[in-house]
């Protein structure tokens, strides 16, 4: 295996760390968005619910969620999933746990005579929700979720066990083929072209925003 | 709004989540067999055991490490701050699993050439990784503790003519590790979750015990259900320990 054969397969691994990154953060932020707004709607068994959500998912390795999720899935009635699938709905449900927390926080940041003046003029939770509150919380919570974000992208090569081929995973299997130790240092230097830079943006937008407000 | 739930309503939820897991997933109670023998409970608590003292070796050994870190970074001599700046952003920035992999390849190399056992074995690389991350991690929890006392500590400690050595010892240190306990506890939490990481480079602690088990059984999911929950009782006790030393020290997040 040449070095070019060796940056080859770790720029296909970058880009599955990629796609993988991203995907699971959209399920993440739809999910982790509901169960936030669980956590402070108006009904105490779906409170409960999406307190034990967060608890329980932030008490728990991320590992075995993806080999039960991997295993699981074709039980739950989804067929053929990949392992990129089964990678992305584990991801998915467990960083939702972090995302909640964050929307939680956002929402519980908005003033309370906002949600007054919402309550007075007849909007009901969810309209209040949606109209209101997220819009104004919305900007309080990117750099949380940005931080979110980072760890999901490291997480993302605990994937690896399950077979995905991301940016982890080649690095192991062009070590496995050359017997030299080189390329995971070129893997982590790859990772670090992607989370340093999100850290220095997550700096600096809390840096405005503690300005701002 | 409620701010947050009581204990036993968060209990409640998680109760609620782990009884639709298995709705969700067409779980079968004849699948959950085996744990009604004790010789798999007596399996699995002893990968508990391995798990608890991989994290308490890797969290007591990181803290003369996080110690090093902090004083370097907000105190050293410039040559030695900015290779530390580095060496803890690079290591906190890099996945977990990545670093206990490179370890393993390194430490078990550096194992044969010497002729020590110990090092080629797995538990040694996941260990160091942890180690290291942990260092790094609780270090930056260190300074920001440090950074936290008030100035006048500072300067009340150098104006009785201590010397900068004397000041840190004495009087700021004593307030930042006051500080800095809580924090340590959770990262004791995230540790004994992190721990399962070793499992993929053959470290068989817990989360390995049970793949080894499921593998002979057949149901994944039944074992990763239990060994799950097995981790979000440890950790749950934790967390609520943390709560109480937060609030016994007269602590309050910021």
């Amino acid at each position: 295996m040449s070095t070019a054969d060796v940056w080859h397969y770790l720029l296909l691994g970058l880009w599955t760390t990629l796609r993988l990154s991203l995907a699971s953060m959209g399920v993440a932020l739809a999910l982790g968005t509901l169960i936030g707004v669980l956590r402070v709607s108006p009904v105490p068994p779906l409170r409960w619910f999406a307190a034990g959500y967060v608890e329980f998912f932030r008490d728990i390795p991320l590992l075995p969620v993806l080999v039960f999720v991997y295993s699981g899935l074709p039980k739950a009635g989804i067929r053929l999933p990949t392992s990129f699938d089964s990678a992305v709905a584990g991801l998915g449900v467990y960083t939702a746990a972090f995302v909640a927390e964050v929307v939680r926080a956002g929402l519980q940041s908005v003033h309370r005579g906002q949600i007054e003046a919402a309550l007075s003029l007849g909007m009901t939770f969810p309209q209040m929700v949606r109209l209101v509150l997220l819009p104004q919380a919305f900007r309080m919570m990117i750099p949380p979720l940005g931080t979110v974000f980072i760890a999901l992208v490291k997480n993302t090569s605990i994937a690896s066990a399950i077979a995905v081929e991301e940016l982890l995973y080649q690095a192991e299997f062009v070590i496995g083929r050359t017997f030299a130790d080189w390329p995971m240092l070129i893997a982590f230097l790859l990772y670090l072209v992607i989370t340093v830079p999100l850290s220095g943006l997550v700096n600096f937008l809390e840096r405005r925003l503690r300005i701002l407000f | 709004m409620q701010a947050s739930e009581r204990p036993w309503q968060t209990l409640v939820g998680v109760g609620i989540v782990l009884a639709l897991i298995p709705l969700a997933f067409r779980m079968e109670p004849a699948r959950f067999a085996p744990f009604l023998e004790g010789s798999t409970w007596r399996f699995l608590a002893l990968g508990l055991l391995l798990t608890l003292e991989a994290s308490a070796i890797a969290i007591l050994a990181s803290i003369p490490l996080a110690l090093f870190f902090a004083l370097a970074r907000l105190s050293g001599p410039l040559w030695l701050r900015y290779p530390v700046i580095a060496l803890v952003e690079g290591i906190r920035a890099l996945p977990l699993l990545g670093l206990m992999f490179y370890l393993f390849l390194r430490l078990s190399a550096l194992g044969r050439q010497l002729g020590i056992e110990a090092l080629t074995r797995p538990d040694a690389a996941v260990i160091a990784a942890l180690w290291l991350y942990t260092g790094a991690v609780n270090g930056e929890a260190l300074r920001a503790a440090i950074l936290s006392l008030p100035r006048g500590q500072w300067e009340a400690a150098r104006s009785l003519g201590l010397t900068y050595g004397q000041a840190m010892r004495l009087v700021i240190l004593p307030q930042a590790f006051r500080r800095a306990l809580p924090p340590l506890v959770a990262q004791f939490a995230t540790l004994v979750k992190d721990t399962s990481l070793g499992a993929i480079i053959g470290f068989i602690e817990l989360y390995r015990r049970g793949v080894i088990l499921f593998q002979g059984e057949r149901n994944p999911m039944e074992t990763l259900y239990v060994v799950s929950v097995i981790y979000f009782i440890v950790n749950y006790t934790l967390g609520r320990l943390a709560g109480t030393l937060e609030r016994q020290l007269g602590l309050h997040r910021g």
